[in-house]
């Protein structure tokens, strides 16, 4: 896998020099940090101790921090949100777990007051590659969620950030540490070549229908901070999601997980993708909120054709997985574990030696009576379980991943170097639902 | 050793002996395990998935296998899913039901114990035909005819198994 240059990865001579500024450091900035003081020792720290901020502190952030505060050695010193709601949240949520934050509202502020090693972004989209550029200059290791970015240059700039800066950046596509996904890709789709041939994929993201988030009044920013960060207005502020200058919407809050899963099995680019989709349920909402796409991937076999959709407007069809199909068996996978399935056909070879290595399990799975309702009906396909487990927060893998790195152990497994190579044949699909044609994908497009 | 040759020749040249041993041993095994089984149940252990090499795979997945084994808490006298038809039958009161779930596995360990010891040879047999006379009630009240029909397959082993104890030369009490 290619990595990102690490010449720079902190030492433990560098933690100790950071711990004793921090010390200092700490004293000189808890008053900053809007009347919170410091009332509650910090906890001990240990020379081993990572210093990281989280930058916005909204549902994906709290999410992050309830999966960080899992992880020793890992010292949350600040939280920055514009939202004094949020970010008072995160403080005391912090203080609970024994770490003193301070709270800020300008990142640039935070950076100057505190001595950190690495940031957690999880703001919207459009401020993605701003902040993750500002913090990789100022010598910070970086994890940002997915989407990099609202626009392709962004994201661009991001990767090219990091290999100026020689810093580690790893985007949130969490399910590249998630073990069961590994499991699937490297010990039974490319070590034990269970599906044979792969001639197709589908995944779908379906969530049933959802109205714009609230806020409480006694918490509502001043229009001129909002302007400030480039928010219209509160409204806008809550559900930046919907709206086109500052994010995707839900092909790529959505479907950037899954079509990265796409490109990650299949391991090649895609060469071209077409799509449809509209605004056809929600008024008002500038992105989306239905889209479909077929991607064809250039496999060393021949074309391999993966479908996409998400839909907003519906919970049912199964939820959200990603299904790989090939001549011999076929993985349905999904970060939940009960939508995770392999399925084998009646004429490949027996899987049992692998469900005696708990690669697989026998699965309860009752195939379909085998009485044809159809001449043409295949023989139903056997179904076993991936028996394995994850005993963490959905995200903890991924971050341990990144904080391992950081540390100079092992690789990012979602370097975002990969992560753009992903995420370059997202971007077009609003283009192409627009354009109502075939848009082929071409190399330039992949290129930083 | 002329005695033993002689007496293993006797029994050899008996049919009626060498097929009631053949009932007993069938009879008393089939008894035995079935109690014994429903003393078993399954756990779920989480260990570390391991490569070719028998070490951690790298993934580090961690999975869960799934063990049989075999505890006094385990009991159960009655499948689920059988128990909880029977439950619907109001022919069949909870009571007895639960009292039968309870002697059940017991039930057939002692009668195949016996059989196989040689101990009360007839009186196992008979009680264990009554056993399976009592399945069948059971089984009739939820409509299972083929249940039915391999429970009247026992009861038949067991008369006969009866009818030729008489030919019987290895037990301790008869």
């Amino acid at each position: 896998m290619k990595q990102a240059n690490f010449g720079s990865l902190l030492t433990r001579r560098d933690f100790m020099a950071r711990s004793a500024l921090l010390g200092a450091g700490t004293l000189l900035t808890s008053s900053w940090a809007f009347g919170e003081t410091q009332t509650k020792p910090i906890a001990a720290a240990s020379s081993n101790d990572i210093q990281i901020a989280i930058v916005g502190v909204g549902a994906q952030g709290r999410i992050l921090m309830d999966a960080l505060l899992q992880i020793p050695n890992i010292r949350v010193r600040a939280v920055c949100d514009i939202w004094d709601y949020a970010r008072k949240y995160a403080v005391n949520k912090l203080k609970q777990a024994g770490m003193e934050a301070t709270g800020y509202i300008d990142i640039e502020e935070m950076l100057q007051k505190e001595k950190l090693d690495a940031v957690v972004i999880a703001t919207p989209d459009f401020w993605h590659a701003p902040h993750t550029n500002l913090c990789l200059k100022a010598g910070l290791h970086v994890y940002c969620e997915k989407m990099m970015s609202n626009t392709v240059e962004g994201a661009r700039s991001m990767v090219r950030t990091m290999r100026e800066t020689g810093k580690l950046l790893q985007i949130g596509h969490q399910r590249r540490s998630n073990p069961r996904y590994m499991h699937s890709l490297f010990n039974l789709i490319q070590k034990g070549n269970l599906l044979g041939k792969m001639t197709c994929a589908s995944a779908q993201w379906n969530r049933a229908v959802a109205e714009d988030v609230g806020f409480p009044k006694a918490y509502e920013i001043p229009a001129a901070t909002l302007s400030r960060f480039g928010f219209k207005d509160m409204h806008q502020f809550r559900n930046w999601r919907w709206f086109r200058d500052l994010s995707g919407g839900p092909i790529s809050d959505l479907g950037a997980h899954q079509i990265d899963i796409f490109n990650w099995y299949f391991g090649v680019r895609p060469k071209s993708l077409m799509a449809s989709g509209g605004t056809d349920y929600y008024q008002g909402r500038e992105h989306y909120d239905n889209v479909m796409v077929v991607y064809e991937y250039p496999l060393a076999h021949g074309t391999a054709r993966a479908f996409y959709q998400v839909q907003t407007t519906t919970s049912s069809g199964g939820g959200y997985f990603e299904l790989f199909n090939g001549d011999q068996g076929s993985l349905q996978i999904s970060e939940n574990p009960r939508l995770t399935k392999v399925y084998r056909e009646t004429t490949a070879p027996s899987w049992e030696p692998l469900v005696e290595k708990h690669y697989l399990a026998k699965s309860a799975y009752v195939a379909p009576s085998a009485e044809k309702v159809d001449s043409r009906e295949s023989k139903p396909p056997e179904g076993f379980e991936i028996p394995v487990v994850l005993n963490k927060k959905l995200h903890q893998p991924h971050l341990e991943n990144f904080f391992d790195v950081v540390r100079g152990k092992g690789q990012l497994t979602c370097a975002a170097d990969h992560a753009f190579e992903s995420e370059a044949s997202i971007f077009p699909v609003n283009a192409a639902v627009e354009a109502r044609k075939v848009i082929d994908l071409t190399p330039e497009m992949f290129a930083v | 050793m002329k005695i033993i040759i002689q007496s293993l020749s006797a029994i050899y040249q008996s049919p009626s002996i060498l097929s009631f041993w053949l009932l007993r041993l069938w009879l008393g095994f089939r008894a035995l395990l079935t109690g014994i089984e429903k003393f078993s149940g399954y756990k779920i252990v989480q260990e570390p998935l391991l490569d070719e090499t028998g070490n951690p795979d790298i993934t580090g997945a961690i999975v869960e296998v799934k063990y049989k084994f075999y505890a006094l808490a385990n009991y159960h006298g009655l499948p689920e899913a059988l128990s909880a038809n029977f439950k619907k039958e109001p022919l069949l009161h909870p009571f007895l039901l639960n009292a039968y779930a309870t002697v059940l596995g017991p039930l057939l360990l002692l009668t195949g114990g016996c059989l196989l010891l040689g101990l009360f040879t007839r009186l196992s047999l008979y009680v264990m035909g009554l056993l399976y006379i009592s399945l069948t009630f059971g089984l009739i009240m939820i409509n299972q005819n083929d249940g039915i029909a391999a429970l009247a397959v026992h009861v038949g082993l067991c008369a006969y198994a009866l009818h030729l104890s008489v030919h019987n030369k290895l037990e301790i009490v008869r």
